[in-house]
């Protein structure tokens, strides 16, 4: 942290988490389900999938989000197991942004199931963070008949860990100077940023919760830990002064896709990183946007997840180039492995600036590729589709977050570290594709 | 096999060829060099599979034979052999090569000659004949021009555009092109490839900057082309596909012409290139009077977050006055690579290609795509 003290009055956040969201939906729509463990996710017990959400009735069985669902079935034989259904949980999300959004217009959702809200302005027309965390709360269950869990702080660190605490249906207000009194007793494995790593890395200095952490002198866990100890210290003091953002203008469009069973076949990731270069593209052609740097993300089945990136000789917004940039960023880690998730960004946009040389030709390209846009805009995706993608059994691409315009933080100062310990694959709307749905199970 | 040679004749064999050396291959053999005895010497040979260099050593054979070594190491270690040496390199065996020298013995497995891939070497009748030195320079002028990017792979080549008794070299990438024409020692039947840029530097390396002839071979069917100099082979994939008509985009009038040294414009370019390679490395040339004004002398400048520059040069100028920016890097390659007193810049407005031309020699053109600027 840049150590300049300032007295910027304190901000409201709110952190809104549906509770075992995909599941709260089946047991809400299928009454016989109410009270049961279920299980969504993948085809049913001998599926070789894994367990996107699992009600709390499972949950009581040890079965996790992420689980093979094999592993599930063993540890709750009584469980039912329920297909995901994308765009059922898709519309649910969307409606209770719209509710949320009545409370502020500072909302940023972080996945399908939570969102952080900005709602320091609001008091004077709704009240404190806590009314305002009460009312939507009976807002959402009124209107949706789910459950929401709210953590009330003065930044979204806080509010985060605090949603997470009295799951489901809970409400943790933390008022503001209580931060580090309220982070102290908490198991260091609950803060953002720690994984298994950080956290093998801490028990040498006998850090157990974040108090601990806090405790330690700053350069002592610096020299041993590296530079972003003091980060991690100040956001064990629930230190953190990353705002709400309300989306704004994109800064990054990204697809990502995770396959039903890890695969290490060099031509299904080729096509997959095509499928996705071809979405990102067409993505940003409907925003007017150029690309100057196209990312990949390459999770293997041991979750080790990491992001390559590379700045374009040009900004584009064509398919080849994206994948010919994110062919070349994932081969080098990709061999060798078991790929579980790819995903394909692009960020860094501008206006191209430099007059091309051979514009006439690039021209024609660039009018054959909009007549194909307008054709998918108005007959669909299917119908103009890449030869190499024909025929295939591959999921649609699809956005990272339908309602998330922002990939903020997925290239963040904690880089592989962070996303090692985001247990949590949020891909909505492809009947393909397993949902993950962790967010709200307690670490 | 058993060979006699020079150490400094070896060394210098190993150094053109390895050049040609696969650094990263699939194919452990393309790390290796080929040793094979053949006529009077030793023939060593290298290729990545898009370039192939032999070149010939003289040497003593006392009996024939061939093994492949790897590159890296048998250069290191010839390298590291007192020059004036004799080297005497022999097969242990069927893939073990011996190197004695007056430091004693050393032994370097390998790996069988056989698996190595076939590479032509000159045998057919030359397409046609260049002066070494008219093509080295001619390549050294254009072949930068290259696209480095895979985008467009028919743009990493330069297009050879065999004519009579001319060869006109063209390179590009997508923002500027580098056109030479020169003369050939013999007339070939009209004819036009595209060789990889990065094989046609090799062959400038190797090039001697003289009159003698270097032989070129096509042979089309092969999709190849070959060079042949005198102890050396270097032979060279063709790109497929269609060069882009490079005429088309040759600007044929100009509004505004500035003639000034090249030495100061590249100064003054390298000046403004500081301030403006800490952001995007834009360059503006103000060349003449502001505003169709006739004036004279070119203004270069470069505004950035940390600072701004503006330089003065000397330049002779004829027609409106006008600006026009450029990325500074386009303008230092073809300022550095082009070796001439004065050049004279072509323009047509802010958003038109701008057009350099070395005084003195009408052979070549050089044209720069503007950058659009906000302003």
């Amino acid at each position: 942290m840049i150590g300049i003290v300032t007295s910027a009055p304190a901000r409201t956040i709110l952190h809104v988490d549906l509770d075992a969201f995909f599941a709260a939906v089946e047991q809400r729509d299928r009454p016989e389900l109410r009270g049961k463990p279920v299980i969504v996710g993948g085809g049913g017990p001998n599926d070789r999938g894994v367990v996107s959400t699992a009600s709390y009735e499972a949950r009581r069985f040890g079965v996790r989000s992420a689980m093979p669902l094999r592993t599930a079935a063993a540890l709750c034989p009584d469980a039912i197991f329920v297909p995901v259904d994308g765009r059922k949980y898709v519309a649910e999300s969307r409606i209770v942004l719209g509710i949320v959004r009545r409370f502020t217009p500072l909302v940023e959702p972080v996945s399908i199931d939570e969102a952080f809200l900005d709602v320091t302005a609001s008091a004077a027309l709704f009240g404190s963070g806590r009314d305002i965390a009460v009312a939507i709360k009976a807002a959402v269950h009124a209107e949706t008949q789910l459950t929401a869990s709210v953590g009330v702080a003065s930044n979204k660190l806080v509010a985060k860990v605090a949603s997470d605490l009295r799951k489901p249906d809970g409400l943790v207000v933390v008022e503001p100077g209580d931060e580090a009194a309220f982070f102290a007793p908490l198991a260091i494995g609950r803060l953002w940023g720690v994984g298994e790593r950080t956290r093998a890395a801490l028990v040498p200095y006998g850090v157990r919760t974040m108090g601990d952490l806090a405790a330690l002198p700053e350069d002592l866990l610096v020299r041993g830990l590296g530079p972003h100890a003091a980060t991690l210290r100040a956001r064990a003091l629930g230190i953190d002064d990353d705002p709400v953002s309300d989306g704004g203008p994109a800064k990054s469009i990204s697809h990502e896709h995770t396959f039903d069973v890890d695969t290490a076949d060099p031509e299904a990731i080729e096509r997959t990183l095509l499928a996705m270069a071809d979405g990102v593209a067409a993505r940003l052609r409907a925003a007017g946007l150029m690309a100057g740097t196209i990312h990949v993300k390459v999770r293997d089945s041991s979750f080790r997840t990491i992001t390559r990136q590379r700045t374009m000789p040009e900004p584009t917004d064509l398919t080849e180039p994206i994948w010919r940039a994110a062919l070349e960023l994932a081969r080098p880690e990709i061999r060798g492995r078991r790929i579980r998730l790819l995903g394909v960004g692009a960020s860094n946009f501008e206006r191209p600036t430099q007059i091309g040389l051979f514009g006439a030709a690039e021209e024609r390209r660039r009018l054959a590729i909009q007549a194909s846009d307008r054709l998918r805009r108005r007959f669909g995706d299917g119908i103009v589709v890449r030869a190499r993608l024909l025929d295939r059994r591959l999921p649609a691409p699809f956005e990272r977050d339908v309602m998330r315009p922002v990939d903020r933080g997925t290239l963040g100062t904690f880089g592989r570290e962070r996303e090692k310990v985001e247990p949590v694959e949020r891909e909505p709307v492809d009947e393909d594709v397993r949902f993950l749905d962790a967010s709200d199970e307690a670490p | 096999m058993k060979v006699s040679v020079m150490q400094e004749n070896l060394a210098r064999g190993l150094q053109i060829v390895s050049r040609a050396v696969s650094s990263r291959s699939t194919l452990p053999v393309l790390a290796n060099v080929l040793f094979r005895t053949e006529d009077a010497g030793l023939k060593l040979t290298a290729t990545n599979l898009e370039i192939g260099i032999t070149c010939w050593v003289p040497g003593k054979i006392d009996t024939d034979g061939a093994i492949t070594v790897p590159a890296r190491l048998i250069t290191d270690l010839v390298n590291s052999l007192p020059s004036g040496d004799k080297v005497d390199l022999d097969l242990q065996g069927a893939t073990m090569l011996r190197i004695r020298s007056s430091l004693g013995e050393t032994h370097i497995k390998g790996i069988d000659a056989e698996d190595f891939p076939a590479i032509p070497t000159a045998g057919d009748r030359p397409t046609s004949r260049i002066a070494q030195g008219v093509l080295r320079r001619a390549l050294e002028e254009t072949a930068f021009a290259a696209a480095t990017d895979e985008a467009r792979p028919i743009l990493t080549g330069v297009l050879a555009r065999f004519e009579g008794a001319t060869v006109t070299l063209a390179a590009a990438d997508n923002y500027r092109i580098a056109v030479k024409t020169v003369p050939l020692l013999d007339p070939v039947e009209d004819t036009s490839i595209v060789v990889p840029a990065r094989s046609l530097t090799e062959l400038s390396r190797v090039l001697a900057d003289s009159d003698m002839p270097v032989d070129i071979v096509l042979a089309p069917a092969r999709n190849q082309i070959l060079f042949h100099l005198e102890s050396i082979d270097l032979v060279s994939r063709l790109i497929d596909g269609q060069f882009p008509n490079y005429q088309t985009v040759l600007p044929k009038g100009h509004a505004t012409r500035a003639v000034m040294d090249r030495d100061d414009l590249l100064t003054a370019v390298k000046l403004a290139a500081l301030i403006a390679g800490t952001s995007a490395n834009i360059v503006k040339l103000q060349v003449g009077g502001a505003e169709g004004d006739a004036g004279t002398g070119l203004t270069v400048t470069a505004n950035a977050e940390v600072g701004d520059n503006e330089g003065r040069v000397e330049a002779s100028v004829e027609g409106d006055g006008t600006t026009i920016a450029f990325n500074a890097r386009y303008l230092t390659d073809v300022l550095q690579n082009v070796d001439a007193e004065q050049f004279a810049l072509e323009l047509n407005g802010p958003l038109s290609p701008g057009v350099f031309r070395p005084i003195g020699d009408d052979q070549y053109v050089h044209v720069v795509m503007p950058v659009r600027t906000a302003s």
